[in-house]
């Protein structure tokens, strides 16, 4: 096959990997101050992506439908900790991944019923007709998906380098006990760790929504691409995630090429268990010290 | 006995109850719903011993019945084999395949874990709908039942074999639930540490059990296959899990009866979503159950408000939308959400669990008597005291990002001798035993057992090799009675091989082990209580029990952590006593103290630590007096009090 | 400034005080010593928050503060340096301080000016935490990460500091640093509980001491008076 065609594929892929990056990314917020993520993420993008569209359809301007999204993602986000985390949280219990995942179910089926089973398009002032750049397509709307993922995750990363509110956050992974002891509250923290959590999943979905359409399927495939992500790059590195997020994405449109479209999904699966099996705590992650 | 008959009576009865049905009913509808509770029992059997046992959330089990599934009904369309013969391929398929996925996944807990086995349940979707030249794809699959001994079942009597392959896991999971490898799954959840350093390896006995759980995944899906006769991959998919856990949860976790009504539960379900009525009734009530069972934790105060208040509004929610919505059966998985949650959040114990507090506090039966304790001397066998080097460090070191906290130790340990580890708070005393017990892995330097290297950063194989420990923040089977505490850690008791363990055929040896693990606990004091639960001892009994269970193991060589931190007065004598007794059947210690009055009493060679390194090492009298150590331990410090009374020191009384 | 009356406490169940009483007037130093597993800890952690009081008050400059979360008491004045350190190991040691002034400092932008004073002066009391400020503070020595303990303490304009074995784990020489340390802060004028299994030491710098056993506080008075207690004198100055 034509080398410029495979480059193209995955060049296209690597855009949509940044997308998986940016729901991981999600993943490693929460885990930071809590030990947990939701299981439901995928779930999360999807409603906020829904919001968004009706938002879009009852006349939202682009620039005011984005932060309506996020915001809906955020207050879902702390929805999620309040009903399924905190109390596993308090309890010491890993409740809180069954309790993710019911949560999950109970936002597909809603968004099933209120929106129906269908995808809709979604539309987008971003055109998709392709630019050519050193020899390979690329659409504006791909473009859009990359500098919002990194834009938002830059914005995240400066906030927790320059505020103190974020270095708060960084200490409360280091050592709850001892954020504690400083003033720092961590169920606050772990609450804004979910709503940031929530928000980035949103601009997820309003970003791959113009690729994928909305329906509520829209991110079942996505979600275990974004595990699969966040498990290989472990769950600390906001940089090892889009490393991966990017080799990933190739990596599937490629499958999806050479072994037929129905098995584009495996190879994430496949380096998710390969990554426990031989990196437990991911290719950019520590190790960690058993205690007695 | 009693309590035996009693639960073995009710086992016969409800599988007798059941046997007889088709002899009432012909009613084919009917008996399809029971054909399917077996297989689903099968089913959630198997993925109780994850969900309950191993308390893990395994979401891999709606897989393992997928690939049962096509595997029987393959082996039947593509190579003729008999309906049995099938059944043992999905059921040793599923055995292999198990133990592939949990090599891995097992190796992390809980979220790590929960994502490996979803995304085998995802890759397991994938093959089977793209592997179209042997699964036919979304197309799905046709087969034919085939017969069993050349007898072709018709309805009932594919229900009868259902119903008899239940009733053969059931037993032999009673069996295996009960015997050493049922102790074993209990107590690794309390405490995988402490198994591993009992020398039951923890990563082993978890692989195992998930590979069995998944096997009988395989077999359920077998006849699943034969049961339905048309397979479609997207049968096996993430919703069917979130059902398959609803039932388990529901059920009762760790339980077989649990794990059948969760069955029958999710059998019944759908019926229940398609009969609007019905489906009225049960919200309505389930609601009620939730204010009922809300109230009266909210009067007793033992749980937080968000336990009370979401499940009560989860089955309002759920009752008021059996009223608004006409198509429930659209809602049904927000309906099976809103159920699992409240179950999950309200009623952890699931049915079953909350079932058998009240029957137990119904049925008071006694206990079955302990057997007579065996000799001692068969138990921890006297060992000669031969003084020649046992244990050796050689410049070890651990060191923490930039903290030293093992900082180059030589340690000489002779056989026969407790050998005393003092030093300040921070010393590296508990760091350099985590090291030598293979908790951690030494940064740098060997560690000799008798001239042989010891395995290194494995509790596991170190508790092989001869050594056992204790813990100065107590790591015991909280939820074991104290007798199971220590017959988990029995070493050289336990031979029979597990085909008869599941046979029921290993009650003698199990005997035995009970009388062996009596005869340590009344070594250390505790023969009266080896039935109490181990979190419900004293502070100081705990204690005592952590030196018996590590004396299970027969060491060459024991470990004793702080044994006297915390302790008051009395117990601190009784545990100078018990270290005493224990030393007289020759085994050889090493004893970390912070007291130097028990030090001296007790030890004969005694190595001062302080900032990671040795700062004086040889007889505790000397040590005592030794300049460097006056200097810097004793002298400064002053000496810690002497909580501990040995009865030669003055103790200070209490003002 | 600091009162704690009645208090017990435990976890899960075993309880580890049974009435603990005690005082520190502001501007002194109190010293807590006993055996090991005595309850020094615990005490300290009852009166923190980082474990709830079963009974009993603890108040900080009148107000009562028990059963608040840890946070909560913290921001109220009360600076807890813990037992083992617990430094924010992948964070600076810059970083490490400038949390330790959450409580007063704007929590977005600007906190690196309105920290600068008490940055100098803890850099001041601690020049080699100054050469060290950019360092992640995981890769200090137990030394450095003492003193970046108390430093984060002090960064909160604290009202009261308690200071959990501050020589726990460290080598003789630098276990005389942190009594050095201890002494100028005494002399500027911080209130200071101490809890030391170093007694003979901490009774040299304290102004008053308690003598803890089995839960409860046995003996209590100056360090004159404990030293001429025979009882006190045979069990811990030996």
């Amino acid at each position: 096959m034509d080398t410029s065609v495979i480059i193209q594929i995955v060049v296209s892929g690597a855009f949509m990997g940044l997308v998986y990056a940016l729901v991981a990314y999600g993943f490693q917020l929460t885990f930071a101050t809590s030990k947990t993520i939701n299981f439901g993420q995928g779930e999360l993008v999807m409603l906020s992506a829904f919001f968004s569209l009706t938002l879009t359809r009852l006349g939202a301007p682009y620039w005011l439908m984005v932060p309506g999204g996020l915001l809906f993602g955020a207050l879902l986000g702390l929805f999620v900790e309040r009903a399924a985390v905190r109390l596993a949280l308090e309890q010491k219990s890993e409740g809180w991944i069954l309790l993710t995942i019911i949560l999950g179910l109970l936002g597909f089926s809603s968004a099933e019923n209120i929106w129906g089973r269908d995808d809709h398009p979604f539309p987008t002032p971003i055109s998709s007709d392709p630019i050519h750049v050193v020899g390979v397509d690329i659409t504006p709307l791909e473009i859009s998906v990359a500098v919002g993922v990194l834009g938002i995750m830059g914005l995240i990363e400066l906030f927790k380098r320059r505020t103190l509110l974020g270095k708060a956050f960084e200490a409360v992974s280091a050592d709850r006990d001892a954020a504690e002891l400083m003033g720092i509250s961590s169920t606050r923290t772990v609450m804004l760790s979910y709503a940031l959590s929530g928000a980035v999943a949103a601009l997820a979905g309003i970003l791959v929504a113009p690729i994928t359409t909305v329906g509520p399927t829209m991110a079942s495939a996505l979600i275990l691409k974004a595990f699969s992500v966040a498990v290989v790059a472990g769950l600390e590195s906001g940089f090892g995630v889009v490393v991966v997020g990017l080799f990933l994405g190739g990596l599937e449109n490629l499958a999806s090429l050479y072994l037929g479209s129905g098995w584009r999904e495996a190879p994430g699966l496949l380096l998710l268990i390969l990554a426990l099996a031989l990196r437990p705590n991911g290719i950019f992650g520590k190790a960690s010290i058993r205690k007695v | 006995m009693k309590r035996f008959l009693l639960i073995r009576g009710a086992e016969l009865v409800a599988f007798l109850l059941l046997a007889a049905v088709p002899l009432a009913v012909t009613n084919p509808f009917a008996l399809g719903l029971l054909t399917l509770l077996a297989i689903y029992g099968i089913l959630l059997i198997g993925l109780d011993v994850t969900v309950g046992y191993l308390g893990q959330v395994n979401l891999a089990q709606a897989a393992f019945l997928g690939i049962g599934a096509y595997t029987a009904g393959l082996l039947v369309m593509k190579l003729g084999v008999g309906l049995l013969p099938s059944l043992a391929g999905a059921f040793l398929l599923c055995l292999v395949l198990g133990s592939l996925l949990a090599l891995p996944a097992l190796r992390l807990e809980g979220p790590q874990f929960a994502l490996a086995t979803l995304s085998f349940l995802a890759l397991t979707t994938t093959v089977l709908n793209e592997w179209e030249s042997l699964t036919k794809g979304a197309e799905g699959l046709q087969l034919n039942r085939p017969p069993l001994f050349d007898i072709t079942l018709n309805a009932p009597g594919f229900y009868w074999l259902c119903l008899v392959l239940l009733a053969l896991v059931w037993m032999g999971m009673r069996n295996l639930l009960s015997s050493q490898w049922g102790r074993a799954f209990e107590a690794l959840r309390d405490s995988p540490i402490a198994t591993d350093a009992m020398g039951v390896g923890t990563y082993r006995h978890k692989v195992i059990a998930f590979a069995f759980g998944s096997a009988l995944g395989g077999l359920a899906g077998g006849l699943y296959a034969f049961n339905f006769q048309y397979l479609q991959p997207q049968s096996f998919v993430y919703e069917l899990m979130v059902i398959l856990l609803l039932g388990v949860v529901l059920g009762g976790r760790k339980s077989l009866w649990g794990a059948c009504v969760g069955a029958a539960l999710i059998v019944l379900l759908p019926n229940l979503l398609s009969n609007r009525n019905l489906f009225q009734i049960f919200s309505v009530i389930g609601l009620v159950v939730a204010l009922g069972a809300g109230t009266r934790a909210w009067l007793k105060k033992s749980v937080r408000p968000f336990q009370v208040i979401a499940p009560v509004a989860a089955m309002g929610l759920l009752a008021l939308g059996s009223f608004l919505v006409s198509n429930t059966e659209d809602w049904r998985k927000a309906i099976f959400a809103l159920m699992l949650f409240a179950v999950v959040v309200g009623l952890p114990e699931g049915l079953m669990g909350w079932a058998a507090g009240a029957l137990a506090r119904l049925f008071r039966v006694a206990a079955a008597p302990l057997p007579p304790a065996t000799d001692l001397d068969l138990v921890l066998p006297m060992q000669a005291l031969s003084g020649h080097t046992l244990l050796e460090l050689r410049d070890l070191k651990r060191h923490f990002g930039g903290v030293k906290a093992v900082d180059g130790v030589s340690i000489t340990v002779r056989s026969g001798h407790i050998h005393g580890l003092i030093g300040p708070n921070g010393s590296g005393k508990s760091t350099a035993v985590n090291v030598i017990s293979g908790l951690y892995a030494p940064t740098a330097g060997d560690i000799l057992l008798d001239g042989k290297a010891l395995p290194r950063g494995s509790l596991f194989s170190v508790a092989g090799a001869g050594i056992a420990r204790t813990f100065q923040n107590l790591q015991l089977f909280g939820e074991l009675t104290a007798l199971d505490n220590v017959m988990v850690a029995l070493r050289d008791t336990y031979r029979t091989p597990w085909p008869l363990v599941l046979l029921g055929l290993a009650r003698k040896e199990e005997k035995q082990a009970q009388a062996a693990a009596l005869a340590l606990l009344q070594l250390v004091g505790l023969g009266d209580q080896a039935l109490s639960k181990a979190k419900d001892l004293t502070y100081g009994a705990q204690r005592f029990l952590e030196i018996a269970r590590a004396l299970a193991r027969k060491p060459r060589l024991l470990i004793l952590d702080e044994p006297a931190a915390g302790l008051a007065h009395p117990d601190a004598v009784e545990l100078v006593k018990i270290i005493k007794r224990v030393h007289g059947r020759g085994v050889t210690m090493i004893l970390i103290e912070h007291h130097m009055d028990v030090v001296s009493e007790l030890c004969d060679t005694v190595t001062v630590l302080d900032g990671g390194r040795i700062i004086a090492e040889g007889d505790p009298e000397i040590v005592k007096r030794d300049p460097k150590v006056v200097e810097a331990y004793l002298g400064a410090m002053a000496a810690e009090a002497p909580a501990v009374d040995t009865g030669a020191s003055t103790a200070p009384a209490a003002a | 400034m600091l009162k704690v009356e009645n208090l017990h406490a435990g976890y899960g169940g075993a309880e580890v005080l049974n009435g603990v009483n005690l005082e520190v007037k502001a501007g002194t130093v109190v010293a807590l010593i006993g055996a090991n597993g005595a309850g020094k800890t615990t005490t300290m952690r009852a009166i923190s928050g980082m474990v709830r009081p079963s009974k009993g008050r603890v108040l900080v400059e009148d107000l009562p503060v028990e059963g608040l979360a840890a946070s909560r008491i913290a921001r109220l004045g009360l600076a807890h340096s813990p037992e083992g350190r617990k430094v924010f190991g992948p964070l600076s040691v810059e970083d490490n301080l400038l949390l330790g002034a959450y409580r007063h400092l704007p929590h977005f932008l600007g906190f690196r000016s309105k920290a600068a004073a008490d940055l100098k002066k803890v850099y001041d009391l601690f020049p080699r935490l100054e050469e060290r400020r950019e360092q992640l503070s995981g890769t200090l020595s137990g030394g450095e990460q003492q003193m970046l303990a108390i430093g984060r303490a002090l960064m909160a304009q604290p009202k009261v500091v308690l200071l959990d074995e501050p020589s726990m784990g460290l080598a003789p020489v630098i276990v005389q640093e942190v009594f050095s340390i201890i002494r100028r802060l005494k002399e500027a004028g911080i209130t200071l509980l101490l809890v030391e299994q170093f007694a003979k030491s901490a009774l040299e710098v304290a102004d008053y001491a308690y003598v803890m056993e089995r839960g409860k506080i046995a003996v209590a008075g100056t360090p004159e008076e404990l030293r001429k207690d025979e009882r006190v004198l045979a069990a811990y100055l030996g």
